[in-house]
């Protein structure tokens, strides 16, 4: 079963061996960002979520990172 | 940049009429005190308590620690950018209450404070079971949000500490220690046979309960910069984080930082200590990569040989250890790390959240997530239901009979990074 792991710090999730990485915003809001309006923050919400998925039907031959 | 640093030895507190230091004991006016702590409009009441080694005590939930120390001689201030201006601290003379300690208490701002146990099981795990405290209860206002309810309280622990510290202005010292670090190419040229080793100090830089200044200024805003370590000695650096108190440091660790005595004392004779490059732990890969990167380049810009890294705090910084291993490592210059460990209450688990091969000289200060009972104390200053509520408790951690089943990361300064604690180990 595939597994994408979202997480801000890429090189943790690189040592706990993760396959599929999907980098995101910062650690009190891995995938949000207060610093923007809420119609922008949703914005992001779902480009994240769509590389999510995107990274979870993209076949890999070892540990990748999908990067923007 | 020459200090001297003055100790004037406290062996007990109480109040009395006039805060004064005489043969030995520190007394407190009581009133005074409560009213320069609570000199802000977002107090609402201050009391003080005192806390002695040895008494049946519990002070939670514990949010700063701070140490009495005056500036005698010398350009600039205690506590820089916070009780006086941003003049350049570090030089000149110090006097310090060596044995006095303010503890900051009151109603929980987060979710993530501390316990300090004055006797029994926790008091071994505490370094401030050792000082003779005087505990300051702060409740802000109603309306206050908890950013401001940090800062209100922080800045009466620091108010409480700096008046107690005139206390020892005219106090002849029981002993001076002299602290010395030359411009660099100076120093570099001073003890040319010996090991050149610099210390990167991490500071925990991650939001409400987790940041540090630098004269006054927030370390998350900060790129890494050069100290001189002797400021740390004159409060340069502030803590405004206590969160997982075992591996916090308390602005009193700061202003008695032993990775730096320690390097001091080595100073000249098996080592050329350079100095201090301050460092942050953000909360982005960016910021993270960023600070790692300017940290060895201001490492290799020094000619170091070796440094020494500590750690505040774990997690996502043990990312940040690893990030300043690799780089320096990988310029040639020998690292050691100090760090603590969350290896599960059985210790069996992984105790770090990142790792490195070329982390091969690692010191620990303990395992967090070990497991103690603390034992009812007659007296508990503050809310001991929090203790089901800080980071290291859990729901159900305070007994009906007032003990308290825990792990060690409740403590303040049981695991320290900087090894300002109890905590050894023995091969059987």
């Amino acid at each position: 079963m595939p597994v994408v792991h979202m997480c801000t710090i890429v090189p943790i999730s690189m040592t706990v061996g993760a396959n599929r990485i999907v980098p995101t915003v910062a650690i009190p809001y891995p995938l949000g960002n207060p610093n923007l309006t809420p119609a922008d923050e949703k914005e992001l919400r779902r480009k994240l979520v769509r590389k999510g998925l995107e990274a979870l039907t993209t076949e890999i031959h070892g540990q990748t990172v999908f990067k923007d | 940049m020459r200090l001297e640093v003055g100790n004037i030895f406290i062996k007990d507190v109480q109040f009395g009429k006039k805060t004064e230091v005489k043969s030995g004991v520190l007394y407190v006016n009581k009133d005074e005190l409560c009213k320069v702590a609570g000199e802000d409009e977002r107090v609402k009441s201050v009391e003080v308590f005192l806390a002695r080694p040895g008494e049946s005590v519990r002070i939670i939930p514990v949010k700063d620690v701070v140490e009495p120390r005056v500036k005698v001689e010398g350009p600039g201030g205690i506590l820089p950018g916070f009780m006086t201006g941003v003049e350049q601290v570090g030089s000149g003379r110090t006097h310090v209450l060596k044995g006095a300690a303010v503890v900051t208490t009151g109603k929980i701002v987060g979710f993530q404070e501390g316990i300090i146990d004055m006797k029994g099981t926790g008091a071994e795990y505490t370094p401030f079971s050792r000082t003779n405290n005087v505990v300051v209860k702060v409740e802000p206002i109603d309306s206050l949000k908890q950013h401001e309810h940090e800062v209100v309280v922080r800045l009466a622990g620091f108010r409480a500490a700096t008046y107690l510290g005139l206390a020892g202005k005219e106090a002849t010292p029981d002993e001076v220690k002299t602290y010395e670090t030359k411009p660099l190419f100076e120093q570099s040229m001073k003890y040319t046979h010996l090991p050149k080793v610099a210390y990167v100090y991490m500071l925990q830089t991650q939001g409400l309960l987790h940041n540090t200044y630098y004269y006054g200024v927030d370390v998350k805003e900060i790129v890494p910069t050069f100290m001189y370590p002797t400021e740390a000695f004159d409060g340069a650096i502030a803590s405004g984080n206590c969160v997982s108190a075992c591996d916090k440091n308390p602005t009193y660790v700061h202003q008695n930082s032993p990775v730096i005595e320690d390097l001091y004392a080595q100073h000249g004779k098996t080592i050329n200590f350079l100095g201090c490059i301050i460092t942050n732990e953000n909360v982005t890969l960016m910021d993270k990569e960023r600070s790692s990167n300017m940290t060895a380049k201001l490492v290799e810009f020094l000619g170091a040989d070796a440094v020494i890294i500590s750690e505040e705090g774990f997690g996502n910084p043990d990312a940040d250890l690893v990030m300043n291993c690799n780089k320096i490592e990988k310029k040639g210059i020998r690292t050691v790390l100090i760090t603590d460990e969350y290896a599960g209450q059985d210790g069996g688990s992984q105790s770090l959240a990142d790792s490195t091969p070329l982390g091969d000289a690692c010191v620990t200060a303990g395992n967090a997530n070990q497991v103690v009972t603390l034992p009812k104390m007659d007296t508990v200053i503050g809310y001991p239901e929090v203790a089901n509520v800080i980071a290291g408790g859990w729901n159900g951690s305070l007994q009906a009979d007032g003990s308290i089943v825990t792990e060690i990361q409740v403590i303040t300064g049981a695991t320290n990074e900087l090894g300002f604690h109890y905590l050894t180990a023995k091969t059987v």
